[in-house]
């Protein structure tokens, strides 16, 4: 029989990707904790992000994260090129930008802002990686490939706020979409350098690109699964964003139903108290409250 | 078990559909959660709900989670299934007149889309009745190009080059094997890793899927002519439509046909971006010369002939499309 034009037709692919995304980026204020500022006040800024990210209250990290925002600014204003600085003020904005700015264009200028943090610091690092993002998908590549452990903060932070653009970025803005493998990219050389770094949040981000497309239509849903669930080893199971995230995006994707719900049982009797996990474990807790009382009505 | 649960039981099993005067269609798409495609389908599928009172609901079925084409298909039958968001190729197999737009070189423009459709598309909204679907509007992909890792200016670059064609596509394997062209036929799935190991190097895709299915980082030029007008449809099976009452059925065309039209603009201007986006990533888009297009597409046409007399494509259709086409680039000036 004839089967004649089923090639790319995917007219269902828009750049709304970031609905697939919602959720993933509160993920990055695990990053909170990252960073060693040398002077005292930048000691302060490291300890107030650490103190963030042990939080279990969402509304009090809200509300009093925007402070920790302009402190951050006003320390790279003495000091614009500073790294760790650059990689916590990109950090906080990418995080801040994907999980409490409602505003679309708020959001999107927000997580513009922390991926030209990201770049700064690891343009300083390494110089050749200025213009990385214009150049062609195998020399970027080859290039990602020569990053070792000592660029790997700065890479991964890249990475990061690169995702929280692509989740606010707006609809139609396929260029988004097509850095994608970019970022996955970098996000595996991660994974080559030190998988455990982060509590092994770079395979959450790859498991999660690997289920974006079912398996007839080249995703990776098993690959994914794995790369989920080496996260979870990874954190002694402490990360609860992991299972959340294999749920929402392979199980769903799948039609597991049996895992979907039994993963989100696990993570709503799980304490969520986990040092530098904490609030995101209570934002993945409540993820996962939604998603089981929307199972039904996905899966039926 | 007393009669009365019996025959309440009995009711139950044969209309698994229906409780309590209430429908719900299932209904597959490829469209993965979350993406505009699915946010304009749940919207569609909640006026429909509010406007009928909760009498017609919709389940969706998204991100491919039913199968291919062909498995859909099978669901569709068994009635697992009531109904999709089919693409070109699923349609073919429920109706083979609708390869009439599937031939490559055949539209050039949307302009000659819009014209030679309007005339068209209600002999296959009955056509694709008869095979056992209401539809409720069409749907496209874009226009898929030729793309690969070294520039092609026309047919003598395509020879020696490693064309992927769909597994069991026959019209694309007679269109290239006519221009001595050897393809290579692949599942869609294996197509990223072909272009990886080097196993293909070129493929026939549009702007938007090649951009989804990350085949773009294995290309690095894009051939500036339509290779092929991708579409699709919203079908939904006949049978269960019917169990609706007039009015409703009135509605849910109604509601749904604005989808597929809100879709179809969408896509179109999408389909812009993405291009843009190509170029963005480095990629070069390069514009054949008028002869060299004319003579792929005089070599097309011959095979298009040739698949006619074969019976492989609807010779009638054909005719009268190309009868369009031709009114369509007299009245705009254009080449014939």
């Amino acid at each position: 029989m004839l089967t004649p034009v089923t090639m790319t037709w995917t007219p269902v692919i828009s750049p709304d990707y970031r609905g697939r995304w919602l959720g993933l980026c509160s993920c990055t204020l695990l990053l909170l904790l990252g960073g060693c500022i040398t002077t005292a006040t930048q000691q302060l800024a490291t300890n107030v992000s650490a103190a963030l990210a042990n939080q279990n209250d969402p509304a009090l990290v809200r509300d009093g994260a925007p402070a920790h925002l302009l402190l951050l600014e006003g320390l790279l204003e003495g000091d614009p090129e500073n790294e760790e600085l650059l990689l916590a003020a990109a950090r906080m904005y990418g995080a801040y930008a994907t999980l409490f700015v409602e505003d679309k264009e708020r959001a999107r200028s927000m997580a513009e802002k922390a991926h030209g943090y990201a770049s700064r610091a690891l343009c300083g690092r390494r110089p050749d990686t200025c213009a990385a993002d214009k150049l062609p998908f195998d020399e970027f590549t080859a290039l990602v490939d020569t990053m070792d452990q000592q660029d790997l903060s700065a890479l991964y932070v890249y990475a990061v706020t690169w995702i929280s653009r692509v989740q606010t970025s707006g609809p139609g803005d396929y260029n988004a979409l097509a850095n994608l493998p970019r970022i996955a990219t970098m996000m595996e050389r991660v994974v080559v350098l030190d998988e455990g770094y982060d509590f092994g949040q770079a395979h959450v981000y790859l498991g999660a690109m690997d289920c974006l497309l079912s398996a007839n239509l080249g995703g990776r849903p098993e690959q994914g699964r794995l790369h989920f669930e080496r996260a979870i080893a990874l954190s002694n199971g402490r990360n609860l964003r992991a299972q959340v995230e294999l749920a929402r995006r392979c199980a769903r994707l799948t039609f597991d139903r049996e895992l979907h719900d039994r993963l989100l049982n696990e993570v709503l009797a799980a304490d969520p108290d986990e040092p530098g996990l904490t609030l995101s474990n209570v934002l993945a807790q409540r993820e996962a409250r939604i998603l089981l009382d929307t199972s039904t009505d996905y899966f039926e | 078990m007393c009669l009365r649960c019996l025959v309440v039981l009995a009711w139950m099993l044969a209309v698994p559909v229906s409780a309590s005067h209430t429908t719900t269609f299932k209904i597959a798409t490829v469209a993965p959660d979350g993406t505009g495609w699915m946010l304009e389908m749940r919207e569609g599928a909640e006026t429909i709900a509010r406007r009928t009172d909760g009498r017609v609901k919709f389940r969706f079925y998204p991100g491919g989670v039913m199968g291919n084409d062909k498995s859909v298909l099978r669901k569709l039958r068994i009635g697992q299934l009531h109904g999709g968001a089919i693409t070109g190729g699923g349609l073919a197999l429920i109706d083979p007149n609708t390869l009439v737009y599937s031939l490559p070189f055949t539209f050039r423009s949307w302009g000659e889309v819009d014209y030679a459709r309007a005339r068209m598309d209600p002999l296959l909204i009955e056509s694709i009745e008869d095979a056992g679907f209401v539809t409720l509007g069409f749907v496209e992909g874009g226009f898929a190009y030729l793309m690969s890792g070294s520039p092609l200016h026309g047919m003598e670059d395509l020879r020696g080059k490693k064309v992927w064609i769909p597994e069991g596509d026959r019209i694309s394997r007679s269109v290239f094997e006519d221009m001595n062209v050897s393809p290579i036929p692949l599942p869609l799935p294996d197509v990223l890793t072909g272009l990886q190991t080097g196993l293909i190097d070129t493929v026939g895709a549009s702007a938007i899927g090649a951009i989804a299915l990350q085949w773009h980082t294995r290309i690095k030029y894009v051939t500036d002519t339509p290779l092929m007008y991708l579409h699709g449809a919203l079908l939904i099976d006949r049978r269960a439509f019917s169990k609706l009452d007039a009015k409703d059925q009135l509605l849910v065309r109604e509601v749904m046909s604005e989808i597929a039209a809100r879709l179809k603009l969408n896509t179109r201007e999408d389909d812009k971006k993405a291009r843009q986006a190509l170029q963005d990533q480095g990629i070069t888009f390069v514009t054949p010369s008028p002869e060299a297009v004319m003579k792929l597409r005089r070599s097309v046409a011959g095979t298009a002939d040739r698949l006619a007399e074969e019976g492989v494509v609807p010779s009638q259709l054909l005719e009268k499309l190309r009868a369009h086409l031709k009114d369509y680039r007299r009245i705009a000036g254009a080449a014939p």
